[in-house]
């Protein structure tokens, strides 16, 4: 949609945070951090890699792990299996802070998306806030059921109101995002 | 009256109109300019009055500042706009504004009316309902960290800067929003008291970014317009159209300047102006020196001043014009995109049915009782439409399909009536010409 393609420099609008600044000093400032994974992977050890569910060559998955991450900006991204496709929302925590959600703005179909650029936007209570994709992709589509049913958001946050599906073109950018207990971490810190 | 300045260590003195190199004496940072003084990361605290009143450019040049100022940074942005409607991002302007006389869509196309005369129509990036700017209305905007804001907090401020001033009938709704009680003039004899009439003064809007919150609110002090603001935000359209997205709230609106009438004390909008930075100052323990500065700026145009960790001063076209993010902002705002394609799914509907079920007005007269008239538009696209005019029910669906052959995927905002006559003839050669031309009249003043 023509907002969310257009308005918004990458690295510049996030959705909501409200970290206390102790919380932010531990973590890759939203201007550094972009492409926020390998910068912290990188820095701690090259053993960091989240393992993908890679089919083996006996047909076996090889291992499944930390298929759901979050961002300090509050959105979450949940890989499919085979790790190629990620649906993204917004965090219950933002869902709750946004308050009623009256409206959903969905990412066009096709559209390349950089880490920090827009798959859509939130409206709640006169603000308008943007969703964000955490990794590189291209949208393949975005959620219609809250076209309808804005609500869902507040009522389903990290599960059925998921916001965009994109086509995941760097797996290894999920590896800087936050695992449920750090983020759960700097949600408390808030 | 404002104390003199003073001169010597402390403030500086900087001259970005008449030269782009600050005048910044003892120091040994390079010279900058507005954009550079922003974006500054000692700038903690930002006081600018826009000399602009084109609403596209202080939209943008508070844009650049939610993007570009430093994340711990507290700004107060204020400025007055020329007669403009302004719609929330996910509103509609076919039916939150009275859009024909507001401008000729087909002549803004072709970028004939937007720098003209007459009232624009303006789509903002935050949230929000319709809300009618002029020269009587202060806008004041707010930025600062996220973490520390709150929906009510700046609305709030203001209402303090209007207490003292002596409006201490104002007060904050719980839509954020500011209101003002008066006495209604009591008709009826047999009430015992006048009640309170609540009226809106001031409507506020919200973006948030992940460390940045926006409040912008309008504030009525002395509009010219005031008793015809509803003519500028009233559809004709709103009888037929049903839209996804955000509808406006209406609110019966006054001015702040109304209960001064028989003050002794003088009202003046930058009287206003500088109660609201005084209290802008008092939130968030902002040097005096810059206070002073930044209420005595617009005497000398085009100025700003800088300390340690502040900023205030003018701002206007000449800063716009210089920054290309600024001018980038401007663009998008004015382009037909923004304005219009921006707009969530609607629907247009002469007769009741399923999701707008809403018993509709009747027909003109000149109309056939069987003309039925039903548009679907997507991103501003008709995506969907059924137009006849025949009481026959096939030959009704083969005037339709005849008229959406035409009208499938036309933005509705590029379409102009002469076309829409031209495309409703192609629906029968047969039906009286006199139909036709009615119907797309009709449209066309509903819509067009």
């Amino acid at each position: 949609m023509a907002a969310v393609a257009r308005s918004i420099r990458p690295l510049a609008s996030r959705m909501l945070s409200q970290r206390a600044p102790i919380a932010a000093s531990c973590r890759v400032s939203p201007v550094a951090g972009f492409p926020r994974g390998s910068v912290r992977c990188f820095s701690q050890s090259p053993l960091c890699m989240i393992v993908l569910p890679i089919h083996g060559l006996d047909g076996h998955d090889v291992e499944l792990t930390q298929l759901k991450k979050y961002t300090d900006s509050h959105e979450w991204i949940e890989l499919a299996e085979g790790g190629k496709t990620a649906k993204i929302g917004i965090t219950e925590h933002a869902a709750n802070s946004l308050g009623d959600v009256v409206f959903v703005e969905l990412a066009e179909e096709g559209r390349e998306v950089s880490p920090g650029e827009p798959v859509g936007a939130v409206e709640s209570v006169k603000s308008a806030s943007d969703v964000l994709s955490p990794v590189t992709g291209k949208v393949i589509q975005g959620n219609t059921v809250l076209e309808d049913n804005a609500k869902l958001i507040n009522q389903s946050a990290e599960k059925d109101a998921w916001i965009a599906e994109i086509e995941v073109h760097k797996p290894d950018e999920l590896e800087g995002l936050l695992d449920e207990a750090a983020y759960k971490e700097t949600v408390a810190s808030e | 009256m404002l104390p003199s300045l003073r001169r010597g260590p402390g403030p500086w003195l900087l001259s970005s109109s008449c030269s782009s190199f600050f005048v910044r004496r003892n120091s040994t940072v390079p010279p900058s300019r507005f954009t550079a003084l922003a974006s500054r990361k000692s700038s903690r605290y930002q006081i600018y009055q826009s000399l602009s009143s084109d609403p596209y450019v202080n939209l943008s040049i508070e844009h650049f500042l939610l993007e570009n100022a430093p994340s711990d940074s507290s700004i107060l942005f204020l400025y007055i706009n020329k007669p403009c409607v302004v719609i929330g991002r996910n509103q509609n302007p076919w039916l939150e504004t009275n859009l024909r006389p507001l401008q000729n869509t087909h002549t803004v196309q072709n970028n004939e009316v937007s720098n003209g005369e007459g009232v624009l129509y303006v789509r903002r990036r935050s949230g929000g309902g319709a809300v009618f700017h002029d020269e009587g209305n202060l806008n004041y905007s707010v930025i600062s960290p996220r973490s520390t804001f709150t929906r009510n907090k700046h609305a709030e401020m203001v209402v303090r800067a209007l207490h003292r001033l002596g409006a201490t009938n104002t007060s904050v709704s719980e839509r954020h929003d500011i209101m003002m009680s008066t006495e209604a003039l009591n008709r009826d004899s047999d009430a015992s008291a006048p009640e309170p009439l609540m009226r809106k003064i001031s409507g506020s809007a919200f973006k948030l970014t992940s460390q940045r919150a926006l409040h912008h609110g309008t504030c009525l002090l002395d509009s010219p317009n005031i008793h015809n603001i509803g003519y500028f935000l009233r559809s004709p359209a709103r009888d037929y159209v049903k839209a996804r997205g955000v509808e406006s709230v209406r609110s019966p609106v006054g001015n702040v300047s109304s209960i001064f009438t028989d003050a002794s004390m003088p009202f003046s909008i930058q009287g206003v102006i500088a109660s609201i930075m005084e209290e802008f100052a008092q939130l968030y323990a902002i040097n005096p020196d810059a206070i002073l500065r930044a209420q005595r700026a617009h005497v000398n145009e085009g100025e700003l001043y800088t300390g340690d960790n502040w900023v205030v001063g003018t701002v206007g076209e000449s800063q716009a014009s210089e920054e290309l993010e600024i001018k980038r902002g401007i663009d998008e705002l004015q382009s037909m995109e923004w304005k219009y394609t921006q707009t969530p799914q609607f629907t247009f509907s002469t007769f009741p049915f399923e999701e707008d079920p809403r018993p509709r007005p009747p027909l003109l007269s000149s109309l056939p009782p069987s003309t039925r008239a039903f548009l679907r538009l997507k991103h501003g696209a008709i995506i969907e439409s059924q137009i006849s005019l025949s009481p026959n029910p096939l030959e009704a669906s083969k005037q339709s399909n005849r008229v959406h052959e035409a009208l499938n995927g036309r933005r509705l905002h590029e379409i102009s009536p002469s076309q829409l006559n031209g495309i409703l003839s192609r629906m029968d050669h047969e039906a009286e010409g006199n139909a036709i031309q009615s119907l797309s009249t009709f449209l066309a003043s509903k819509l067009l």
